[in-house]
């Protein structure tokens, strides 16, 4: 086992609102593998968007990192000083958006703006400048001849796929997408993560995607780690996530999204309920109030995340009763309120 | 192609306006209390000026030819006779109206200049205290009279401690072989400092504000977070991406601004004795010379009505998601 | 935009007064109204405030013009003008004038380019398509040039300053108006109103005209500085109404009589700072109505 390009061990995130701290991540564990794509799952408010912008240290002013390591490419990122973190940002770890359209600055023209890391932080020429731009564009799909337009002249799609050839402009070893595809149509998202997986071979580098969609990481994802309410409840490999999850969460999300790959199969049952409040959070498991197979262990202690197996960890107590749960799972009437 | 339609609309509406304006003042004029010929003639006038100008103007024709002569003249430029100068009012307008441009343009650049800096700045150290004694400073100065403000600085930089003069564009006796020597010479300059300070000081307050509050909006854009997590140069950051774009707004309220400098002009001129439309305006309604306050009221509308069209312009032509729609 | 409160006060002072939404919590607010109330009750009581009467003219014992008498000397607080009037009677007495102007004027402003905006942004069409017209000729017309050749035809007096104010400076809140209107017009309530038969006039008044009316009364409250402001102009050209003290015939008195070379900081320095804080006091209570109309997060 080779080591993992980043390894996040016991990371706290808190937000300062009013005199309060409120946790936005709780102590997360899990590690990205060289070359893999791995994604960050879980519905609005889970910490995972916190999560992945953690990594690029560029967070809200009122948020700050609590506690934990962000070990990466032999570097904790958490203790790092911060010229070394910006001399690491974009050359190292790169960004790709959710909404492209206001990550592009509006007033300059597209080429400007990737010529600006080229040169800025790639130390190219000028003339190297302009041939690595026009290579970018074709990398991702987009005529070369678009280079000199504006930000908005372009449709979403193209947009996104802007972003892309931005974020892989310094040839950097991580690139995090914060819902890359999310406000796209579902046939354009099936391109734009297409190209990504492709690229994602060529280049040979290490993708976290964050989504609340999990067809997506479906579709693109090696592995895939589950986020709830702030805390990692499950973190396996893609194929054993979606044929034998072990967490009652995981088991709830895949009944209620759309396969990518055959879209109108299966009903969507959405999970009842809504997540906790962090400003207080339970002191028991967090998923306790919506799980339908909670038991009073579950809500007096918040399960540890534990190694199942080689390569899955889940925090659940009941974890081994899994393929039994899983069955109950699959019928619509579990998931029902007040279950 | 698709710029060139917003242009040609408001290239219309100009005319619409400055017709309706100088249909305004000549209303205003031949309606005015007493002798509907007193807007251009004075009794002074010899017989054959007077025959003359009745002849110009069709002073003895009905209101409506009136006012188509007035049009056609205005169009040739002839705005009649001054009384007291007795010259053409035209060629006075057109001496002093580069006195008047140069003290607000060059005010309003520096006021521009420094407030787009200063509220920059004062984006940059918001919550500081700084800020909370800088704001104050800067309302009491959209609060202030600019002649009052040119009083205090005439009083302290002139009188009390003599580095300026106190008045006019230069200096009795002086004499200059053309325009551009007149005014590149220091002596001129010199002259121009403090009304121009004044103006600038009275000025700067928009722009300042202005730019203070785009800056903190534009801080929280995307795309400067963007360019925080790309790593880099606080430069790149806070001026290329920032300001660059915090400033579009500011720049077009320029064009406006001229607008409403023209206005402060008037007192401001008059407290430094600046020989300008403005103080032109003032001397001639106070001498009820009518032609030339006509004139003097005119231009100052004319300029005004371009830069307002002007204003309208540079946004569509500055912000590429408008001209290049 | 607050839309409509939800508990309507029956009677239509108190209904007037909720509309108005006065947001006394903000710290410039208060500091606005407190100034503005000073200069009120110094305008109300001027007569038992200023010790002298502001144009009369004073002698001393010895029958000599009581004139360019600096702070302090014979009792004169701010001293005396070349013509031997008590210069602090006339800065009591000068607050009559610029509230009395400030608030018509102001309220002219207000007024018309509201009914201007209420008009054009309801009914569209082509009565849009004429006010908003008048509305860029008024931009056209320079101000204070306008209120100089104006003040020509006329007596001296402060209302040609109300009179222009009104026939021109209705622009602004005439546009910022109009689009609330706009934007008012499209509401839920308001198209059920419609479609259930109101009248306009009563949707306009019920519905559309408390909506409107704290942005009007930002825009009257900056008025009132540029009311105060022109006047103070005007008066300093020489065009103002020599029997009233005002606070910009104060100046025009003190540059006439070379004050300036004299030094005579205590004659024109105070009826600058007091027009100073009148104004700022209409930019504070302006900014107290801006964070409730446009609340910005962390400003």
């Amino acid at each position: 086992m080779t080591e993992p390009l980043l390894s996040i061990r016991d990371l706290s995130i808190a937000y300062e609102v009013g005199a309060l701290d409120v946790f936005a991540v709780s102590h997360a564990t899990f590690d990205v593998p060289k070359g893999a794509i791995v994604g960050l799952v879980g519905e609005s408010g889970c910490g995972k968007t916190t999560m992945a912008r953690a990594l690029t240290r560029i967070i809200s002013d009122n948020a700050r990192i609590a506690g934990g390591e962000m070990h990466f490419d032999g570097q904790d990122l958490v203790a790092l000083s911060e010229p070394k973190m910006n001399a690491l940002r974009w050359r190292d770890i790169s960004f790709i958006p959710q909404s492209a359209m206001n990550s592009l600055d509006p007033v300059y023209r597209v080429e400007y703006q990737l010529l600006e890391v080229l040169r800025g932080r790639g130390g190219l020429t000028k003339r190297d400048a302009k041939k690595r731009a026009i290579e970018l564009f074709e990398m991702v799909g987009i005529d070369a001849g678009r280079l000199r337009d504006f930000p908005h002249q372009f449709s979403g799609g193209m947009r996104q796929r802007v972003a892309i050839a931005l974020a892989l402009a310094l040839n950097p070893k991580l690139v995090v997408a914060d819902e890359p595809v999310t406000a796209l149509d579902v046939i354009i998202q099936r391109q734009i993560l297409d190209q990504l997986q492709y690229l994602q071979q060529q280049l040979g580098l290490s993708v976290i995607i964050v989504t609340h969609d999990i067809s997506v990481v479906a579709y693109t994802c090696d592995r895939t780690v589950v986020m709830y309410a702030g805390k990692v409840v499950e973190d396996c490999d893609t194929a054993t996530l979606l044929a034998a999850p072990l967490h009652p969460y995981t088991m709830g999300l895949k009944n209620a999204f759309p396969d990518l790959k055959s879209a109108g199969s299966g009903i969507l049952t959405p999970i009842a309920g809504s997540p906790p409040d962090l400003v207080n959070p339970p002191s028991g498991c967090r998923f306790a109030a919506r799980c339908p197979f909670v038991t009073d262990l579950c809500r007096a202690e918040d399960p540890p995340l534990v190694k199942k197996t080689a390569g899955h960890v889940v925090a659940c107590h009941r974890s081994d009763e899994a393929e039994v749960l899983r069955e109950q799972a699959k019928q619509p009437g579990t998931w029902e309120a007040g279950a | 192609m698709s710029t060139l339609k917003p242009i040609l609309i408001r290239t219309l509406q100009l005319v619409l306006v400055l017709w309706a304006v100088v249909t305004i003042l000549f209303l205003m004029f031949r309606l005015m209390p007493g002798n509907p010929l007193a807007a251009y003639i004075d009794p002074t006038f010899t017989a054959e000026q007077q025959e003359a100008l009745i002849r110009q103007f069709g002073l003895d024709k009905s209101l409506l030819q009136q006012y188509f002569t007035y049009l056609i003249n205005l169009l040739q430029g002839e705005l009649g006779y001054s009384f007291r100068y007795r010259t053409p009012v035209a060629d006075r307008i057109w001496l002093l109206l580069p006195n008047t441009l140069i003290l607000t343009f060059s005010s309003l650049i520096v006021a521009y200049a420094f407030g787009i800096f200063a509220g920059a700045f004062l984006a940059w150290k918001r919550g500081s205290r700084t800020e909370a004694a800088a704001l104050p400073v800067v309302l009491a100065t959209r609060a202030m009279p600019e002649f009052w403000l040119g009083m205090v600085l005439l009083a302290i930089f002139s009188f009390s401690l003599g580095w300026f003069p106190a008045g006019g564009t230069r200096s009795a006796g002086t004499h200059y072989e053309s325009l551009w020597q007149l005014y590149t010479s220091a002596n001129f300059l010199s002259h121009l400092a403090l009304p121009m300070l004044t103006l600038a000081i009275y000025s700067q307050g928009l722009p300042l504000l202005l730019m203070r509050s785009n800056m903190l909006d534009v801080m929280n854009e995307d795309f400067v977070t963007m360019a925080r997590i790309k790593g880099l140069s606080p430069y790149a950051v806070v001026i290329r991406h920032g300001a660059r774009n915090a400033m579009l707004p500011v720049m077009t309220s320029f064009a406006i601004s001229v607008g409403y400098q023209l206005q402060g002009n008037v007192v401001v001129e008059t407290v430094f004795s600046w020989p300008g439309l403005g103080r032109e305006l003032v001397s001639a309604v106070s001498a009820a010379d009518y032609p030339l306050a006509q004139g003097a009221f005119l231009m100052i509308a004319v300029v005004v009505i371009i830069m307002n069209l002007v204003a309208d312009l540079l946004y569509t032509l500055l912000d590429p998601r408008i001209s290049y729609a | 935009m607050p839309e409509t409160p939800a508990v309507v006060p029956r009677s239509g002072i108190a209904r007037f007064f909720n509309s108005m939404q006065l947001p006394v919590g903000d710290p410039f607010t208060l500091a606005g109204l407190i100034i503005y109330g000073f200069f009120f009750v110094m305008a109300v009581f001027a007569p038992l405030i200023a010790p002298y009467d502001p144009i009369e003219i004073l002698y001393t014992s010895d029958y000599d013009l009581a004139s360019d008498l600096f702070p302090g000397e014979r009792g004169h607080i701010l001293g005396t003008t070349s013509l031997g009037r008590d210069i602090f009677s006339q800065i009591v007495w000068g607050a009559r004038s610029a509230l009395l102007v400030g608030l018509t004027a102001a309220f002219m402003v207000a007024f018309i380019g509201s009914v201007v905006g209420l008009l054009a942004g309801y009914f569209g069409g082509w009565v849009d398509a004429v006010l908003m017209r008048l509305a860029d000729i008024a931009f056209g017309i320079p101000f204070l040039p306008f209120v100089i050749v104006i003040s020509a035809f006329f007596e001296p007096s402060i209302w040609n300053t109300v009179i222009a104010m009104a026939l021109v400076l209705w622009r602004d809140t005439g546009r910022v108006i109009r689009s609330q209107v706009l934007s008012l017009r499209s509401r839920g309530y308001v198209e059920a109103a419609r479609v259930s038969g109101s009248s306009d006039l009563k949707i306009i008044l019920r519905h559309i005209t408390p909506n409107i009316l704290p942005l009007s009364f930002l825009y009257g409250s900056i008025a009132i500085g540029w009311a105060i402001l022109t006047e103070a102009s005007i008066s300093f050209l020489g065009f103002g109404d020599p029997d009233a003290i005002s606070w910009g015939f104060m100046l025009q008195d003190a540059f006439a009589s070379q004050a300036l070379a004299r030094q005579a900081y205590h004659w024109f320095i105070p009826p600058g700072l007091a027009i100073i804080l009148v104004v700022s006091a209409g930019f504070f209570i302006s900014r107290g109505y801006e964070d409730l109309l446009f609340p910005k997060l962390g400003r």
